[in-house]
């Protein structure tokens, strides 16, 4: 069971950090899990999952979990996402095994083949039946690859957004334009599993580091709120003298974030600067000010900073956000009704203050709701307990012939208006962040000088402090 | 009226339009005909905010300068600054076919376009390239291959680019007044040609164009620049310190700065003051001298320290000889010399253009020596290649210019 409680957010609390696993389906989901690894993720935290043998083979990952032993007998889908399905149900208890005591999933799946396509959703469902929180991180792919891999993928996306608790997409065409023309293609998928890397680093990071101001579950899927649309993710680190700046051009420049354009359209940004011990107020400030004329007046952001003594010198920016798609809403409405024989599974991820909407459907006598949450708690996932919760689901699901049928019901979850109390406790945490006001005269209105980590704009005496009169 | 060619040189600054407009002698000088001007607006940091505005204080300015030098005005070269504005040295390399030994043109331009095969970010485009060396057979030094035997040639080059977007923004400025623009100057190598002579560029010279909103600099050791750039600070940052610190309208901080204001510390009598007027003549606000000099002197120091830390990033500052040439409407500021000269360790001085006829007076003003460079430039760019017109402006970019 999953309670974030006040205390969760509090720093002394640290001892306590989230199990996570990261879990790589098919073999673009294993590159992205070498990647990750070589980006200082604990090796013992990944899991590789396919049908490949061979790709098993070389996965860097502690933990396998082979696909479909009678079905495809060590070989690959051949494309074929029914086969990947096929063999992940197969499979279903040895990748329950894999993912049983972590809080935190993030599914990393190359959508458009068969194992990705077929078997991501999958283990989604199963994470989420156990009682885990999913994050899934999906590559579109490339459209010379084909309008039947398009397809596939996009089916995939789909019933992957209706499972996990939130999607991140990547569209490898976008990852494109980050390489430059000449650069060989190893090189341009390399880019896609380094932004992947980087995405899944950045959340992990963004939830366990200890923050001055934290950013919890509550705020990342407040940002991440609506499903099916774009997800805007950007991630800058940087070194150099003006390095707030650089940080925050290189998170804009992002492929999944359109140079910031798409954030002046959102209505949620979350934004989290990490640093060391080294990293200043003006600096965050001069961040948050520039970040701030990318995003509208109303746009509510979520600000969380850490500090890190890990990061050394450099300044990392994570920003997270989503767009809306407007044709979301007419989707999820056209989408077929909930089938029947699938029983929604009972692990989902609660707001307490909503009444559980499928509490008479499936009988959760351990779900533990209080009647009255503190005003203070930041968000709790009511769940039921994993062992009991897992005899129901698995049954159903593997009778099920068709891969395509998601259970719908979860949908509610993820797409509950925010509540009172969270609001208040964003508003809370942004007021945390007041600077003294710094001026800049004249200068105000347009864009900083930032030599060295100084924004110049500022009067020298002020900044070197020298009392004048 | 003119009777020689037209030239006219455009810069639009943080704090005035300058237009000038001059005409090159069959005997090869230059007789400035006259000097428009107009305050800025709408312009911040060298770099355009507001398009409207500024198109209008173009327009002013281009307007003055016709009446003055009874001219029209249909083409001029356009100075550039800002921020973004970087540079840096690449090397272009070709190797002769082996049935032929004698360099030709052709190489020569082989090289040049080898040297600028060099990824710049991709929203920036190249301003200026510009022929440092050629070293055949790493022989150094050579300043003209064509004719010499060799196997490999080698050239030096000096790129200097920036944001793409900003210098079109200037560009289209002119163009809707409408002007057509010859070609688009970085500020600091246009102050160079009128600022330094041959012999000072050889000896090696740095030159630091301290203007309203940008300080400029560019490096020339043995006669060919090592090093050039641009710092978004200038003289309006003094005025907003000023205004800032003594707490009195921008306006009168100008007047202060250019009137009473001073560098160096310790050159005033304890407790002196300075009375400040306001409108009607009667007595305001007295200030203390130390305090306004010393706000001065803090913002010219940082950028000098600033400026030195930057070119020091590279070892050519150690080759210079002539020491270091401010100029720009910054450098009125009473005892900057001496401040940089105190931070660089080397002789500092404070200069305008140098080489011209015609209306002196204004030549002898640091701050048109942009806009008189511009003139120069132009004047050695057409010597070298016909006029070709606006197409060049991107596409252009190899030059003779030293």
């Amino acid at each position: 069971m999953i309670q974030l409680s006040k205390n969760y957010s509090l720093p002394e609390r640290q001892e306590e950090s989230i199990p996570i696993k990261v879990v790589g389906v098919g073999s673009a989901g294993s590159n992205a899990l070498d990647r990750v690894l070589l980006d200082g993720m604990d090796k013992d935290d990944l899991i590789a999952v396919n049908t490949d043998v061979q790709s098993l083979a070389s996965s860097v990952a502690a933990r396998k979990v082979q696909l479909g032993r009678s079905s495809t007998h060590g070989l690959g889908t051949g494309g074929d996402p029914e086969l990947g399905y096929q063999a992940a149900i197969e499979s279903a208890d040895e990748i329950r095994q894999a993912i049983a005591d972590a809080r935190m999933i993030f599914i990393c799946a190359g959508l458009g083949g068969g194992t990705g396509s077929g078997a991501a959703p999958i283990v989604a469902q199963l994470a989420r039946e156990a009682g885990s929180l999913v994050i899934a991180f999906a590559t579109l792919p490339f459209s010379f690859e084909g309008k039947r891999r398009a397809a596939q993928a996009q089916d995939a996306l789909s019933r992957l957004n209706d499972i996990a608790n939130a999607v991140i997409c990547f569209e490898n065409d976008r990852m494109g334009d980050m390489v430059a023309p000449k650069a060989g293609i190893h090189q341009a998928f390399g880019v896609a599993d380094m932004t992947i890397s980087q995405s899944v680093r950045s959340i992990v990071n963004l939830i366990q580091r200890p923050g001055l101001i934290r950013i919890g579950f509550d705020d990342l899927f407040a940002a991440l709120r609506s499903q099916n649309g774009r997800c805007l993710f950007g991630f800058g680190e940087s070194d150099t003298d003006n390095r707030a700046h650089d940080a925050l051009t290189q998170a804009l420049k992002n492929p999944l974030m359109d140079k910031g354009r798409m954030l002046s359209e959102s209505a949620h940004v979350l934004v989290q600067v990490a640093g060391g011990p080294g990293m200043t107020l003006s600096e965050v400030e001069i961040l948050m000010r520039e970040l701030g004329r990318h995003v509208r007046d109303h746009t509510q952001i979520v600000f969380g900073t850490a500090v890190d003594g890990k990061m050394g010198n450099r300044l990392s920016v994570t920003i997270i956000s989503s767009l809306a798609s407007e044709d979301s809403i007419a989707t999820q409405a056209a989408r077929p009704a909930p089938e029947p024989f699938l029983a929604p599974p009972p692990a989902i991820l609660e707001q307490v203050e909503e009444p559980p909407p499928n509490i008479d459907t499936v009988p959760e006598p351990e779900v533990v709701v209080p009647a009255q949450p503190g005003p203070s708690d930041l968000i709790s996932f009511a769940q039921p307990a994993t062992a009991e919760a897992l005899p129901p689901a698995p049954a159903p699901s593997i009778k099920k012939p068709a891969p395509r049928l998601i259970p719908p019901k979860k949908k509610a979850v993820v797409e509950k208006e925010p509540k009172p109390p969270k609001e208040k406790c964003v508003q809370a945490k942004q007021e945390v962040m007041q600077f003294e006001p710094v001026t800049r005269g004249r200068f105000e209105k347009s864009e900083p000088t930032i030599v060295e980590g100084q924004d110049l704009d500022i009067p020298t005496f002020l900044r070197k402090k020298v009392r004048v009169k | 009226m003119a009777s020689g060619d037209l030239i006219v040189g455009l810069e639009i600054g943080t704090s005035k339009v300058c237009v000038v407009v001059g005409e090159t002698r069959p005997d090869g000088t230059l007789k400035i005909l006259g000097v428009g001007q107009a305050p800025s607006r709408g312009v911040r940091k060298g770099e355009i905010v507001d398009f409207e505005t500024a198109m209008k204080c173009v327009h002013e300015a281009v307007v003055d300068a016709e009446q003055k030098s009874d001219v029209m005005i249909r083409s001029v070269y356009v100075a550039v600054a800002g921020g973004h504005i970087q540079s840096f040295n690449n090397r272009g390399c070709v190797m002769l076919p082996e049935e032929r030994d004698e360099i030709d043109e052709q190489d020569v331009e082989d090289v040049k376009i080898n040297a600028r095969e060099v990824s710049i970010p991709a929203q920036n485009a190249f301003l200026h390239s510009i022929i440092q060396h050629y070293h055949v057979d790493g022989q150094d030094g050579v300043l003209n291959p064509v004719g010499m035997l060799g196997e490999k040639l080698e050239a030096d080059f000096h790129i200097i680019h920036g944001v793409r977007t900003r210098v079109q923004n200037t560009i289209r400025c002119v163009k809707e007044l409408p002007l057509e623009v010859e070609d688009v100057v970085f500020s600091a190598l246009a102050a160079a040609q009128v600022v330094l002579t041959q012999h000072q560029k050889n000896l090696g010279a740095l030159v630091v164009d301290i203007g309203g909103g940008t300080t400029d600099y560019i490096l020339y050791v043995d006669g060919a620049v090592k090093q050039s750039g641009a710092l978004a600070v200038g003289g309006d940052h003094i005025t907003n310190d000023i205004s800032m610190g003594l707490r009195i309208p921008m306006a009168r901080a100008e007047k202060l700065k250019t009137e009473e204001g001073s560098c160096v510390l310790g050159n005033c009598l304890p407790g002196e003051t300075i009375l400040l007027k306001d409108d009607s003549g009667f007595a305001g606000k007295e200030i203390e001298r130390e305090t306004l000099n010393t706000i001065i002197h803090l913002r010219l120091r940082e950028i000098f320290e600033l400026l030195k830390r930057t070119v020091e990033e590279e070892p050519f500052i150690n080759y210079v000889g002539a020491g270091i040439f401010i100029t720009g409407g910054c450098s009125l500021v009473n005892g900057i010399d001496y401040l940089a000269g105190e931070i660089f360790e080397m002789p500092a001085h404070v200069t305008h253009a140098q080489t011209m006829s015609g209306l002196t007076s204004a030549v002898e003003n640091p701050q048109f020596s942009t806009a008189i460079g511009l003139l120069k430039y132009a004047q050695a760019v057409q010597v070298d290649r016909p006029r070709r017109g606006i197409t060049r402006i991107f596409g252009r970019f190899f030059s003779g210019m030293r």
